[in-house]
């Protein structure tokens, strides 16, 4: 009689999700193994990984995705032990200054970035006014205004993951390090760090999946650089090139997978609990 | 010790300027006067956001991405109540699975998703760009739905469900009369957190657009492609009021908390 | 005549039998506790009475109709639960006024009732409050003046007192009883507190396992237990398992590894035939051994094993040829450990039980 209940409440939304969602993934991942006569065949991952066009974009959003993740661990990292060290009011200020950002309109936060660093951007009137530069710089449209927005979008993220983990760091603890004879460096090193990696890997995934697979960006900043994301796009849409476009959607979806269970069983292995 | 904290200090303050600076610098360049956004403005008006009532394409763009946020959001509702609700309230073999495909969405990429919805919602179910528009909206509000519900229930006391059961109510009126009413700041919290992501979307909106439908921020995107005037910098100051007491509401609703689990 | 009867019950849950082959009638206008340690099916018993859940094999009969089937909300049984379960969304009035409004009562009905069970409860002035603003006692109050105001067929208690403090826990469960023979209402409740249960209930059931051990009024089971399991239960801390038993008019001789004790034969113990006598720390006796050295009837010789100072008493552990023995003893004569002495069971203190 309860499972009766059980189903009734569950099956609207798998079924839901089932037709909307996992078909058609499963189907796009299906039809890349095969080929237009229909038997099983994996040449069209054998011709793209052969394609330098293609290898030049999956490298370049590897590289965009490992900097951003880089820059937001080395910015979020400090700003987060210090947040996590506040007062309980001052600490929901931060908090809620930082969530802000993620709340808002990629568009509106890639757009402002344009307005920063563009031609004519504020950036380039501020160091030209200066007299530190003759020539505008030419950011925008290339891999670092890339990386720029997203440690902008993904940076929040990572200060919050970490202030989360930070605060569970028990102050107790920090005063028997150093009741131990402990420096506030040596703390810092051989305490909170090796507690918050949990923390940290967690955030860098989402950094990392996130940059990795993120399309208002690069759509917006990036000009002709194109990303993994801006590539399916373009190949989906303009070009037509279905085929291609769900090679490209399944690889970003394998590598997505693999990133986030590699990091998973790390962060299982590297938890100091256990 | 005190000139390391002001150093931490100075460091996490200038996080914060390369966080909220941009904003603040494109809610000043919405003041501008002159047809050139530039920084800082040199005359002040409300011009712009005139502008924005001005252009059809940004007021259809609204209504439809009010209506496709609106409405996926009460269909996943529909769907996500049930589930939030029998997946705190039982025991069974599988649970977790069934947790895990209802979050599912948000591990695909949206970009990946937009696409694959494009092909068969669109391509193979032939449904109207509209409708696709909106079941593929109701897919990615899913998981918060599920996920803010879920944790407002994990707290909730069952036992009330049996004290009104044995007073008389049947097993829909308990739901409705007992259930309901102590997890609704829950509920509308997870309505305005889906809200804010479906209204925000660009990856799966990007793939849906027709002759005259298409989302605001993919009408935005198209804006930003052919102008570079201040209008869009004044629909950037109205969305960030949006986000701002959509947040304070959740923020009385939830407690904090709720934006620092993850 | 029974106002209900489980028949035959069986549940279980995950394969594990939790109740099986379980017989219980329960007559009008009386209070009846299940008594037992955890795990023991008493609460598996109420919420099955209730019909919180439903029984895989066996009947339950109600006024003679099987109701075995009949849904818990048309059942109209009031039920406490031990977190009293009340509905933090809705006021005092609202919480009691719940069952009364889905029987459609008109409001001034509702009004007067609710007032009315309010004051038999001693909360009158406190209908306006929420849940939050009560203490855990008013709570308790709270929720069993909502069972009773939709006049219950049954009354049913959950562990109603084991979220209250000590002091709280006494003057309700005086209170319950109060309002319990007020109202003449049958009643079900369900407690692991023996003092609660012996203290408040017409008949006590103490269940062990999935079945009721023994079924009778407080007394008797305080004095006559009839397994070893509800002698344990009750305090009887010491247990011989005689080798023979022999029944004589007016005694009972017993014999165990060579040492024979003698019993007065009880009337109310007539018809049991049990061989393990089981005898209270209490009414065991301890005296120096004397130098004759002679062994007097139903002692035996002993030696002091573990002292324990209780306040009141000392609690000795003696070790004799045919087991160790648990003894109170006023704290006026005390023995050191390792001491030989003398310890005697009284003819009419043991029960024999099976």
């Amino acid at each position: 009689m309860k499972k009766r209940y059980l189903y009734l409440l569950l099956l609207p939304g798998v079924l839901f999700l089932t037709i909307f969602m996992i078909i058609p993934i499963l189907m796009t991942i299906g039809t890349t193994f095969f080929h237009e006569g229909g038997g099983f065949s994996i040449q069209g991952y054998l011709d793209f990984f052969q394609d330098r066009y293609f290898i030049e974009i999956l490298l370049t959003t590897l590289r965009v995705s490992l900097f951003t993740t880089i820059i937001c661990i080395l910015l979020g990292f400090p700003a987060a032990y210090y947040i996590s060290k506040l007062k309980q009011r001052k600490k929901a200020i931060m908090l809620l200054l930082t969530i802000f950002p993620l709340l808002t309109s990629p568009v509106v936060r890639s757009f402002s970035w344009m307005v920063i660093i563009g031609k004519n951007g504020v950036v380039n009137k501020l160091l030209m006014g200066m007299g530190l530069i003759e020539k505008p710089l030419d950011i925008l449209y290339t891999p670092t205004a890339i990386i720029i927005g997203l440690v902008h979008l993904f940076l929040p993220l990572i200060i919050v993951t970490l202030v989360g983990v930070m605060e569970n760091i028990e102050t107790d603890l920090l005063k028997a390090a150093e009741s131990l004879g402990a420096s506030r460096l040596a703390v810092f090193s051989k305490v909170i760090i090796p507690l918050s990696v949990p923390g940290l890997v967690i955030g860098s995934i989402l950094v990392f999946v996130g940059s990795f697979t993120a399309y208002t960006t690069p759509a917006l900043l990036g000009g002709k650089q194109r990303v993994i994301s801006t590539f399916l796009y373009q190949n989906a849409i303009t070009l037509n090139e279905w085929q291609v476009a769900s090679i490209v959607a399944t690889i970003m979806i394998a590598v997505t997978v693999l990133i986030i269970s590699i990091m998973n069983g790390l962060a299982k292995k590297l938890n100091p609990k256990g | 010790m005190q000139e390391k904290n002001r150093g931490l200090a100075l460091f996490t303050f200038l996080v914060f300027l390369f966080l909220l600076g941009p904003l603040l610098i494109i809610s000043v360049t919405s003041f501008e006067g002159g047809n050139i956004l530039k920084f800082p403005p040199e005359e002040f008006s409300f011009r712009w956001y005139e502008n924005i009532f001005n252009v059809d394409m940004f007021l259809v763009a609204f209504k439809t991405s009010i209506l496709v946020s609106l409405g996926g959001n009460l269909l996943a509702l529909l769907l996500g109540v049930p589930a939030a609700y029998a997946l705190s309230r039982f025991d069974f073999k599988g649970k977790s699975v069934i947790n895990a495909f209802f979050v599912s969405p948000i591990l695909i990429p949206g970009i990946v998703l937009g696409f694959a919805f494009l092909r068969y919602i669109v391509g193979t179910y032939q449904l109207p760009i509209y409708a696709a528009l909106f079941v593929g909206h109701t897919v990615i509000m899913l998981p918060f739905i599920i996920r803010v519900i879920s944790s407002s229930l994990s707290n909730f006391d069952f036992s009330i469900e049996e004290a009104a059961e044995s007073l008389g109510a049947s097993k829909l009126g308990t739901f409705f009369t007992v259930v309901l009413p102590n997890i609704k700041s829950g509920i509308l919290a997870a309505v305005m957190i889906a809200f804010l992501e479906s209204f925000n979307n660009v990856d799966i909106s990007v793939y849906m657009t027709g002759p005259g439908v298409s989302t605001f921020p993919i009408q935005m995107l198209t804006y930003v492609e052919n102008y570079f005037d201040p209008t869009i910098s004044a629909i950037s100051v109205l969305l960030m009021f949006i986000t701002a007491f959509f947040m304070f509401i959740v923020e009385r609703l939830m407690g904090l908390s709720y934006f620092t689990k993850r | 005549m029974a106002l209900f009867t489980l028949q035959d019950i069986s549940v279980a849950y995950n394969k594990q039998n939790i109740l099986k082959d379980f017989n219980l009638e329960i007559e009008k206008g009386k209070l009846v506790s299940l008594l037992g340690p955890s795990g023991c099916g008493k609460t598996t018993t109420l919420r099955l009475i209730a019909g919180f859940l439903q029984a895989n094999e066996g009947k339950f009969l109600f006024k003679e109709k099987d109701y075995t089937k009949v849904p818990v909300n048309k059942r109209n049984f009031g039920f406490v639960f031990q977190n009293y379960a009340l509905f933090p969304h809705l006021s005092i009035f609202d919480n009691i006024a719940f069952g009364l409004r889905l029987r459609k009562n008109a409001k001034s009905e509702i009004e007067k009732k609710v007032m009315n069970v309010l004051e038999i409860v001693n909360l009158k002035g406190f209908e306006k409050r929420y849940p939050q603003e009560l203490s855990g006692g008013q709570k308790q109050r709270v929720a069993i003046a909502r069972a009773l105001v939709i006049e219950p067929d049954i009354l049913l208690f959950d562990e109603p007192l084991s979220n209250l403090d000590a002091n709280l826990r006494v003057n309700m469960r005086v209170e319950i009883r109060r309002i319990q023979q007020e109202l003449g209402i049958t009643t079900v409740y369900v407690s692991h507190d023996q003092e609660e249960c012996f203290s408040i209930s017409d008949q006590v059931a103490i269940m062990n396992k999935g079945i009721i051990e023994q079924l009778s009024d407080p007394a008797t089971i305080y004095k006559y237990p009839e397994t070893k399991f509800v002698a344990d239960f009750i305090g009887f801390k010491n247990f011989i398992d005689f080798d023979k038993r022999t029944d004589h008019d007016g005694k009972i001789e017993l014999n165990k590894s060579g040492y024979s004790f003698v019993l007065h034969k009880d009337p109310q113990m007539s018809n049991s035939t049990g061989k393990i006598g089981a005898i209270r720390p209490d009414d065991l006796l301890i005296r120096e051994k004397d130098n004759t050295g002679a062994v007097q009837e139903n002692s035996l010789p002993g030696r002091v094993k573990v002292s324990t100072y209780l306040g009141r008493s000392y609690q000795y552990v003696v070790e004799t040829p045919i087991g160790d023995f648990t003894v109170n003893k006023e704290m006026a004569e005390s023995y050191r450990t390792g001491q030989e002495i003398i310890l005697e069971i009284p003819k009419n203190q043991m029960v024999l039980v099976d």
